[in-house]
């Protein structure tokens, strides 16, 4: 329907608005959020070097590389958090979204991409201050490069399906804080956050290719770092596509069952 | 047929029984208790395009409650609700591009930017046509006298401006039912003014059906020609605001002006006396004859019979508590 | 001794609030347990394919990792919601309420603020320090726990100097909030020992998010690797960090009593 492209431009844009005038909180959270990557980065380099060059494939170059690109994949994975129901709902916000003949999501992916945006914008500088530090091996072919650039919005599309699926848990119990940091801890390890995936042990990886965590995360990553082959590509957006409907789905069945579950008591 | 019909309409609430002290929350931990309360019980409203209408009562009275059910914000418990011929807790995207729903502390316009983007926006939500679109902005701005606000960020304006730029994009959308509550809640006078204003030019012109809930009187002196007064969540009163005080009120002032001063207790109460008038209190049933009498005995200059002012009407109102068939 | 009770009163009520919110305390000792368990994953990733790392062993990096979550328990408990504080009240005006009490403002802005459950970092901290110094199987007499004691507290003093001066900022730019993001970001950098990082992140660790002071140096003295001269430099750097946040903190509230008059 044209009035979805529209609703969707228009958010975009407005977003994009918004955050440009906070650009400067917005460098600066990017800063800070590069300190984490380093970290590992400076980590395993170390290892790497210390063990002959590599481990498991992956020299400090790759490392290197591996870490930069980390940084933008991990700006696209953040979206509206399942913590922010309860303000949402507390403070009247969600009645006005209720009242809107719009579905709330379109409004948080609107929003939120055009954040993204902004943030890849900001993320182009400090990419290349990084790059210019640590001297990456990153050789792309430029199948890769698009497989790349559709894959971060697929990321962040399943990221933002799966957190909000997790968050509506707030509408029948609010004591879920105890959930959500055990949800994201195993997020952090078994995404390719923490260290690339290739460096767990192997019933690792072999329970990552049931979650979506790896979707999101590893695999933008290592479509770009590679080595990665075309089908292997393919097979990736496929299962990114997966996540994608599981997670539609999801939110289609649970989302009018929370609103009974609100107006029911709230309004 | 009627654009808000309203039918048995309840609303109940399980309220957690919490009692103090160390037993009882030891025993809360294993079973939770519950007390049913009684939000709105057994009303009926009907109310026909381009009526406004004030809906009145005490604070937690099932004013908000109601008018959340009106939207779709709350299941009832009992009863049927249509607006417009459909079910508001369906919350059928083109029942919700018809009606807005404005309450007093909404912030609904982008901090950052001027009211004119979050227009936009609106319009991308509600699927306004570009060019209803622009005669309808063009009409609001018009009306809440917005021209130069709307290239400001909201951010910097003054309480008074936001709320009237909230309001104009509350209806962008040219909705034809509005329910407010309490719009004129902490304006200053003019502001009050200017709102009132135009909410009978909007009625006016686009016979959009209205219904406020507000504090004010002079809101409803302003605007509405029918109350409906509601208490414990029961319609006390349902016609129009003159009839109120036939109801409620059991007494009129009469203001008399003399020639000359004299004692006019023989025929009423006297609440006032000054260099020039007296002021009475007299029985509702009696004011006729009083009237009559004042006139023949003295050299009355002037005579006005009132009834009290509408804010003593409505505590009466509320005091009496009694459900009394419209 | 004025500053001590001080301190105790607002420690007491803020103790007494959050007894209220027992939930929490599950909550935040959960959240700790986790990440102590994430260290505890990638350590040994390390040292699955690696004996040592930049020279430091396991056990010695089990110190390291415990002492970070030690400090940053202290860090979140008393430092960090006493900078929000500063920052919001200074935001939003209220800060006026600081300059008017017959107490040092500087002091009663630092010591205002706890949040109670944070701590449990800093308990499971304390269990990985153990842990990591029964491994290393030191023998630790009691100059070498006075010198790690004392260097862990000068380390987080310096921390604290160098998160009030950014947030005197507030003074002059109100929107010093966002700077917060930058310093948590880099705080995480303390969580493996300052050593391994190339000079100019040393640096910046050292002297201007001194979390390597505050975890790295006290590491190195119970792992046999501190020096006295080093400490001794340490400690002066501190006093001289103490007396710029001192200068910067009187300059900037009078620039504030100023701006609002």
């Amino acid at each position: 329907m044209i009035w979805y492209l529209r609703l969707y431009a228009t958010l975009g844009r407005t977003s994009v608005m918004t955050n440009f005038q906070y650009r400067f909180a917005n460098v600066l959270f990017l800063v800070g959020m590069v300190a984490e990557p380093v970290v590992y980065l400076v980590v395993w380099s170390t290892i790497a070097r210390q063990e002959g060059g590599s481990i498991d494939g992956y020299t400090a170059g790759r490392f290197a590389a591996y870490y930069i690109v980390w940084t933008l994949v991990r700006s696209m994975n953040i979206t509206f958090t399942p913590f922010g129901w309860e303000e949402r709902i507390r403070d009247g916000e969600l009645s006005a979204h209720l009242l809107r003949p719009v579905h709330p999501i379109h409004y948080d992916i609107g929003f939120f991409s055009g954040w993204k945006v902004v943030t890849i914008a900001l993320w182009l500088p400090i990419a290349a201050v990084l790059t210019l530090v640590f001297d990456p091996s990153l050789h792309p072919s430029l199948v890769q490069v698009v497989t790349f650039s559709i894959a971060i919005w697929g990321a962040f599309l399943i990221r933002t399906l799966l957190l909000w699926l997790l968050g509506m848990i707030t509408f029948w119990t609010t004591r879920v804080s105890a959930f959500f940091e055990i949800f994201f801890t195993a997020e952090l390890l078994l995404s390719g956050r923490l260290v690339p995936l290739a460096l767990m042990p192997d019933w690792v990886q072999d329970v990552s290719l049931f979650l979506p965590f790896e979707s999101c995360f590893g695999f933008p990553i290592t479509a770009l770092v590679g080595p990665i082959s075309n089908q292997e590509l393919a097979t990736g957006l496929l299962r990114q596509l997966v996540w994608i409907v599981v997670g539609s789905i999801g939110v289609a069945v649970a989302w009018p069952r929370a609103v009974r579950v609100y107006s029911a008591v709230n309004g | 047929m009627p654009a808000i019909s309203v039918n048995a309409l309840g609303k109940t609430f399980k309220v957690p029984v919490r009692e103090s002290g160390l037993a009882a929350s030891a025993k809360s931990l294993l079973r939770r208790a519950y007390r049913d309360v009684i939000a709105v019980a057994d009303v009926d409203i009907s109310i026909d395009v381009g009526e406004v209408v004030g809906f009145l009562g005490p604070n937690g009275a099932g004013k908000t409650t109601t008018l959340k059910m009106l939207s779709g914000l709350l299941q009832p418990s009992a009863g049927e609700v249509r607006v417009l011929g459909y079910e508001p807790q369906r919350r059928q995207h083109e029942y919700l591009r018809r009606m807005a729903l404005v309450m007093g502390n909404r912030n609904q316009l982008q901090w950052d930017l001027p009211a004119t983007d979050s227009f936009e926006l609106t319009r991308a939500i509600y699927r306004i046509g570009r060019a209803d679109f622009e005669s309808q902005r063009d009409e609001l701005v018009e009306l809440l006298d917005l021209g130069s606000l709307l290239d400001k960020p909201v951010r910097n304006l003054s309480l008074g401006e936001r709320m009237k730029a909230e309001i104009a994009n509350s209806l962008l959308h040219r909705p034809e039912v509005l329910f407010l509550d309490e719009p004129t809640l902490g304006l200053d006078v003019t502001m009050q003014r200017r709102i009132r204003g135009f909410l009978g030019t909007y009625n006016a012109r686009h016979g959009a059906c209205i219904m406020l809930t507000t504090h004010y009187m002079a809101d409803v002196e302003a605007l509405c020609e029918r109350v409906i007064v509601i208490h414990h969540g029961s319609v006390l009163f349902d016609g129009a605001l003159r009839e109120l005080a036939d109801r409620f009120a059991g007494h009129k002032t009469l203001t008399v002006t003399l020639e000359s001063p004299a004692d006019l207790s023989a025929y009423g109460e006297v609440l006032e006396v000054t260099a020039t008038s007296v002021r009475l209190r007299v029985g509702r049933d009696q004011a006729a004859a009083a009237t009559q009498q004042l006139l023949s005995d003295l050299p009355v200059r002037d005579l006005t019979v009132e009834d009290p002012p509408i804010e003593d009407v409505i505590e009466l109102a509320f005091a009496s508590g009694a459900v009394t068939p419209p | 001794m004025n500053t001590l009770r001080l301190i105790w009163l607002h420690l007491r009520v803020n103790v007494m609030n959050e007894f209220q919110y027992r939930a929490n305390l599950v909550i935040q000792l959960i959240q700790s347990m986790l990440a102590a368990g994430t260290g505890l994953v990638a350590l040994s990733l390390i040292f699955d394919r690696t004996p040592t790392l930049n020279g430091w062993t396991r056990p010695e990096l089990l110190v390291v990792m415990g002492v970070y979550m030690f400090v940053g328990g202290v860090i979140g408990f008393a430092i960090q919601p006493a900078m929000n504080r500063i920052m919001s009240d200074v935001e939003h005006g209220t800060f006026d309420y600081v300059l008017t009490k017959p107490v040092d403002s500087q002091v009663l802005a630092s010591v205002r603020e706890f949040r109670l459950w944070e701590l449990t970092d800093s308990m499971v901290g304390v269990g990985v320090i153990v842990w990591g110094l029964t491994e290393v199987g030191a023998q630790l007499g009691p100059g070498e726990w006075a010198s790690f004691v004392l260097a862990m507290v000068a380390g987080t003093i310096a921390l604290y100097c160098l998160w009030l001066i950014p947030t005197c900022g507030a003074f002059w730019f109100t929107r010093m909030r966002d700077i917060q993001d930058l310093y948590t970001g880099f705080y995480r950098a303390g969580q493996y020992p300052i050593t391994v990082y190339p000079r100019w992140l040393r640096l910046t660790l050292t002297y201007l998010v001194p979390i390597g002071l505050a975890v790295t140096v006290p590491s190195q003295t119970v792992t046999g690797q501190m020096t006295a001269t080093r400490l001794f430099a340490m400690s002066g750097f501190i006093v001289a960090a103490l007396a710029v946040t001192r200068l910067v903190w009187r300059v900037g509230t009078r620039r504030y009593s100023g701006a609002s008059a």
